[in-house]
């Protein structure tokens, strides 16, 4: 199916996505308090 | 493959484990799609259980059964665990299950974590329950949480809040390794363009899920630092804003009506081509109609806010981004009828709900259109015309998709046929129930009566007892589903790889029932 390369590329690639897929929900989590704050 | 060994050959020489150990530590996407699947069947009747003692208090007017506090827990506690505990986990087990299998992938592609989404549910779900025995009883407030009538909530306040932000934590994890494994695992070949219509969905709905869960869990946050850390965002004598908690609520609560529809919309785009033996209709303008609900939900927060007060231009510009909601909707409506014209149809139970599906979600996402209208709002608004609204959108609606889905991809799961004529009585006790459940509904609702109360006024009395009649018809009819389902794992017709005659995927090329691993060389899709 793949190769080695190939592999560990794309388990860096799930990983990238994943971290950034949860800095977006973090950013949305922290960024809606801080719009509380700023609002109060 | 490459001489040296790689991830995908440490999984050809072993299978199941053994015993509980097998369900507690497995990173298999097709056990854990079954756990998620077992989990919202056990919710189903939780939460069911919570609706019928809400339809028995409501079968005469006066007070019955309950007191008017512990009726409030029961609409509360009902609507959370019918949202997060049922219906949401039910659509990640349909994705855990079908969403590799439809692209050639080996399995999701972060295993472990998935293995935690799943886990974190049950002990979520049962910390939410528990608050009903907590000093002061569990929420009451609505699904919605509004402050500051939330904040009278007893010891189970910090509970359910707790409850909330681990149920979405979840479901961000599991949006996560869904969209991850879409992005990242699809077999060559297999361009965005070629997806099926329900992986399509899902990844749209993934997205969505990972913009709004944390908005919900940082409104509740805050709920939580107003009630227990002197914080007032909510609170008006410290300067706060109740009307902010529901613009946030919303902020989260449209798109979540979406999230729970659009993998609906998936199974439906699956079910009725098949039982047509046609291709879908319009494939491509589907998946744009998808995205453009999605993009539209984000924008149309406030018409459940319309009788807070807003400016004139707001008013409009929430009752006129509602409406266009109603043209890519109308589009799939469309797709999938002309996916049946002059197809070779035939009518077993999936092809069933999904056409009841198609009918009855639309009657749904029509009320849906008049509430839009303000002036009109002003009328409905808490009523029960907006109760059997909802319901119709999501019992007719995301429910019998959930069913469709299960009733069609059953016999790859276990490898044998269910009792297609059990299946069929299913589905018309199903289908008549939820008429005589929820239609009567919108005359309460058109009449005056307020949704969320314990009593009402005796001219409400006969569409009540109806309902209530309906409701216990509908309950007891989903035993039944128990039963087939059960029925269907022990034994029965064996099915073929195929199953469907008009069946296409990747999914119907593996052999029924689907191996423990498959796709670990991947397919070439043309």
């Amino acid at each position: 199916m793949s190769t080695v390369a190939n592999d560990t590329e794309r388990q860096q690639r799930i990983r990238r996505t994943a971290i950034v897929l949860g800095l977006v929900a973090l950013a949305f989590y922290a960024g809606f308090i801080a719009m509380g704050v700023l609002n109060s | 493959m490459s001489a040296t060994t790689t991830h995908d050959e440490h999984h050809d020489d072993h299978g199941p484990g053994k015993g509980i150990m097998r369900w507690i530590t497995t990173t298999n996407h097709k056990d854990i799609g079954t756990l998620y699947l077992f989990f919202a069947l056990a919710m189903l009747f939780v939460g069911g259980a919570m609706s019928l003692v809400i339809r028995a208090e409501l079968f005469q007017p006066g007070l019955q059964f309950v007191n008017p506090d512990f009726f409030n827990q029961m609409t509360t506690m009902h609507a959370l665990i019918m949202v997060f505990g049922m219906i949401m986990p039910a659509f990640v087990g349909f994705a855990n299950w079908m969403v590799p299998m439809m692209i050639g992938a080996p399995d999701m592609a972060l295993p472990r974590l998935n293995n935690w989404s799943f886990w974190i549910l049950p002990f979520a779900g049962t910390m939410l329950l528990s608050t009903l025995f907590m000093d002061g009883g569990g929420p009451a407030s609505g699904w919605t949480l509004y402050p500051p009538l939330v904040l009278q909530t007893g010891n189970a306040l910090p509970f359910a809040i707790f409850a909330v932000h681990l149920l979405g934590v979840s479901s961000i994890m599991g949006a996560i390794n869904i969209i991850v494994t879409i992005m990242n695992m699809r077999a060559p070949g297999m361009t965005l363009m070629k997806m099926p219509l329900f992986v399509w969905t899902w990844l749209i709905t993934a997205y969505l899920l990972i913009a709004v869960m944390p908005v919900l869990a940082g409104g509740v946050t805050m709920l939580l630092t107003d009630a227990f850390f002197g914080t007032s965002f909510f609170n008006a004598a410290g300067g706060g804003d109740p009307v902010l908690f529901q613009h946030i609520f919303w902020f989260f609560g449209h798109p979540e009506v979406y999230i729970i529809i659009l993998p609906a919309f998936g199974i439906v785009s699956q079910v009725i081509p098949t039982f047509s033996r046609k291709p879908l209709f319009g494939h491509d303008s589907m998946v744009y109609a998808t995205a453009s609900i999605a993009f539209l939900s984000f924008i149309v927060w406030a018409h459940h806010m319309f009788t807070v007060g807003m400016p004139l231009a707001g008013q409009l510009f929430f009752m006129l981004s509602t409406m266009l909601i109603a043209v890519p909707t109308g589009v799939k409506v469309f797709n999938w009828t002309s996916t049946m014209w002059k197809g070779s149809l035939s009518f077993e139970t999936p092809m069933l709900f999904a056409l009841a599906f198609l009918f009855l979600f639309t009657i749904g996402g029509f009320s849906g259109l008049m509430l839009a209208i303000v002036p009109a709002d002003f009328q409905y608004h808490d009523s029960y015309f907006v109760v059997a609204h909802f319901h119709y959108v999501l019992v007719p609606g995301a429910l019998f998709g959930a069913i469709a889905g299960a009733y069609y991809w059953m016999p790859k799961w276990t490898g044998h046929m269910y009792d297609e004529t059990l299946g069929k009585v299913h589905f018309w006790l199903s289908a008549i129930f939820v008429n005589v459940l929820f239609f009567p509904q919108h005359f309460l609702g058109l009449a005056g009566m307020p949704r969320r109360i314990p009593d009402y006024a005796t001219q409400f009395a006969d569409f009540n007892a109806i309902s209530s009649i309906g409701a216990f018809g509908f309950g007891f009819s989903q035993l039944l589903l128990v039963y087939i389902v059960f029925k269907c794992i022990r034994g029965g017709k064996k099915a073929t790889d195929q199953v469907w005659d008009g069946a296409e995927g990747l999914e119907w090329t593996v052999p029924s029932p689907a191996p423990y691993h498959t796709f670990e060389e991947a397919p070439e899709v043309r």
